[in-house]
């Protein structure tokens, strides 16, 4: 379980508060998408979720955040990884090794796995994400979309309780973020795994996460099951958030006087709307 | 604009990237390169600013071909933005980072000056500000300014709107179709199909190595042959109308898609 209660945090180097008096609870086997606009605190969020801050970024630290059982704060970076795997915004910052084995090797050995599991582990991983073939390549030679996959794989190899992913498809096409998607609610559905990601894609966000959390300005803006948070399309308009075109169509319909229904998530639903107006 | 005769290249003898490819980017347009990760986009639009050689072939720039410009003429004729604004920020302040991407294209320093003023405030960019110590979308756009300042008349964007957000997105790709207004031509590698979708006049589609399709972006997007080849999907109201079939064909905005509905809905209500 996640927990943060009045938690507020101000980096060293910036003028204002990056979170400010964030009360959120994430239940074990929760999936949460996290979303709002750029400077809005969502990558210090998960900094504060796997321990980043404050242990790599120095600033003024207030409230709790308490993460398995762990206060993050007196926690040690390295403890907490054990309970949290994290893949970052820019995968090249992340990458640590020249072939893709050795990268996928890096955490498992790290992590002390028994040699007898390693093999298991990074070629399920490697499958898992559908990227086996590139097990030989070198990192340099991929695209930015494949390491993308490779970060992914190389955590979900140490088979953590929680994985917190910032923007983990930002450089991957739309097959392949739909793929990145359905692997993790199959972690979350399979194994329980605690997800929170953030995402700026929301339509596909939309379709696989349990809750929203709208952040804005370093404060919780909006929070709650997916269809609660959409049904505030305006709110998120109002500040300059992109809604998902079918829920668009929605609100298009229900101004004409159309619809009455609640927004549609994804295509079938919408198929499914357009058919009730036309009935 | 840009034309490109059976380029092959591989980084790698044994690791072919681009495949035979022939195209010819038109003057005036913002043509999209679509296609899945790893189809070759990017290395596409590197050999595009001649920062990698063709194995094969020839890629010519108004008929020239780019193996025999100098380094200074490219880098003055075609602007690049890379995939990872990080890979080419290395000055200290937006200010600085702008100033030396004129330093070898702009001599004049009242034209230098005004550039780097437009493209400030174009963007909404604080001279002074650190580069690092920015937020990803906030790099983006120095990175963003500092390929376009100069006001070149190709300029190449890798995927302009990653870590970006919606109003970042949208403030970049107005700003851009701006400049394309005024002529500059514009190629951007773009994994949005929303945003390929509002912005772009035509698309490169390719699968592994190969360009498969080529033309008109809407034509393009109504072709669900293509796209499943490239293993792409639709923009949302194209993908709707496509579901709908009859009476839905062509529409590719929620305006047009909404007031078939309507029409649909009230024609079958009077029979």
């Amino acid at each position: 379980m996640i927990l943060m209660q009045d938690f507020s945090f101000q980096y060293a180097s910036g003028k204002k508060n990056a979170l400010e008096n964030i009360d959120l609870t994430i239940a074990d086997g929760d999936f949460v998408g996290i979303i709002g606009n750029s400077g809005a605190g969502k990558t210090t969020l998960t900094y504060a979720i796997n321990g980043i801050v404050p242990h790599y970024y120095s600033g003024d630290f207030y409230g709790s955040v308490v993460v398995d059982g762990m206060d993050t704060v007196e926690s040690k970076p390295e403890e907490l990884a054990m309970s949290v795997g994290s893949v970052f915004q820019d995968v090249d910052a992340q990458m640590v090794a020249s072939m893709v084995e050795d990268e996928m090797l890096f955490g498992l050995e790290n992590f002390g796995i028994p040699h007898s599991e390693i093999e298991e582990r990074l070629s399920e991983a490697l499958e898992q994400v559908g990227i086996a073939d590139l097990r030989y390549r070198e990192l340099e030679s991929l695209s930015g979309g494949q390491k993308q996959k490779v970060a992914v794989a190389a955590i979900i190899a140490l088979r953590p309780s929680i994985i917190v992913l910032d923007e983990p498809t930002g450089e991957l096409d739309p097959r392949s973020s739909e793929q990145i998607f359905q692997l993790l609610k199959k972690l979350n559905e399979t194994y329980g795994t605690t997800i929170v990601v953030v995402e700026q894609k929301i339509g596909l966000l939309c379709r696989y996460v349990k809750r929203l959390v709208l952040l804005e300005k370093g404060r919780i803006m909006l929070e709650g099951p997916v269809r609660e948070v959409l049904k505030q399309a305006d709110v998120m308009e109002s500040i300059g958030m992109h809604v998902p075109r079918v829920v668009s169509l929605h609100k298009e319909l229900v101004n004409r006087g159309l619809y009455d229904g609640p927004a549609p998530i994804g295509l079938e639903e919408a198929k499914a709307m357009t058919e009730e107006v036309l009935a | 604009m840009i034309r490109f005769e059976n380029v092959s290249f591989g980084y790698k003898e044994e690791i072919s990237i681009i495949r035979d490819v022939s195209f010819h980017v038109e003057k005036g347009s913002i043509t999209a390169v679509i296609g899945a990760n790893g189809a070759g986009k990017s290395t596409m639009a590197r050999l595009m600013r001649g920062l990698a050689r063709p194995d094969k072939g020839q890629i010519l720039l108004d008929g020239v071909d780019l193996k025999t410009m100098k380094a200074s003429a490219l880098a003055a004729q075609i602007g690049y933005l890379f995939q990872n604004p990080d890979r080419q920020i290395c000055k200290n302040t937006v200010k600085e980072e702008l100033e030396f991407s004129l330093e070898h294209t702009v001599q004049d320093p009242e034209r230098k000056e005004a550039l780097i003023q437009e493209v400030l405030t174009a963007l909404d960019l604080d001279p002074e500000a650190e580069p690092f110590l920015l937020s990803r979308g906030e790099r983006q756009r120095v990175a963003l300014a500092s390929a376009l300042v100069h006001k070149p008349e190709l300029l190449i964007l890798d995927e302009p709107t990653t870590g970006l957000d919606y109003k970042e997105c949208t403030q970049i790709m107005e700003y851009v179709a701006g400049l394309n207004q005024e002529g500059m031509t514009v190629v951007m590698v773009c994994h949005d199909m929303e945003v390929v979708l509002d912005y772009s006049t035509r698309v490169i589609v390719m699968t592994d190595g190969h360009v498969i399709a080529e033309g008109q972006t809407k034509a393009i997007f109504q072709n669900q042959d293509t796209l499943r080849k490239a293993a792409l999907l639709p923009p949302q109201i194209i993908g709707l109308s496509q579901m709908m079939g009859e009476g839905f064909e062509g529409i590719s905005t929620v305006a047009e898609m909404a007031d078939a509905i309507e029409k649909k809905a009230k024609g079958g209500a009077e029979k």
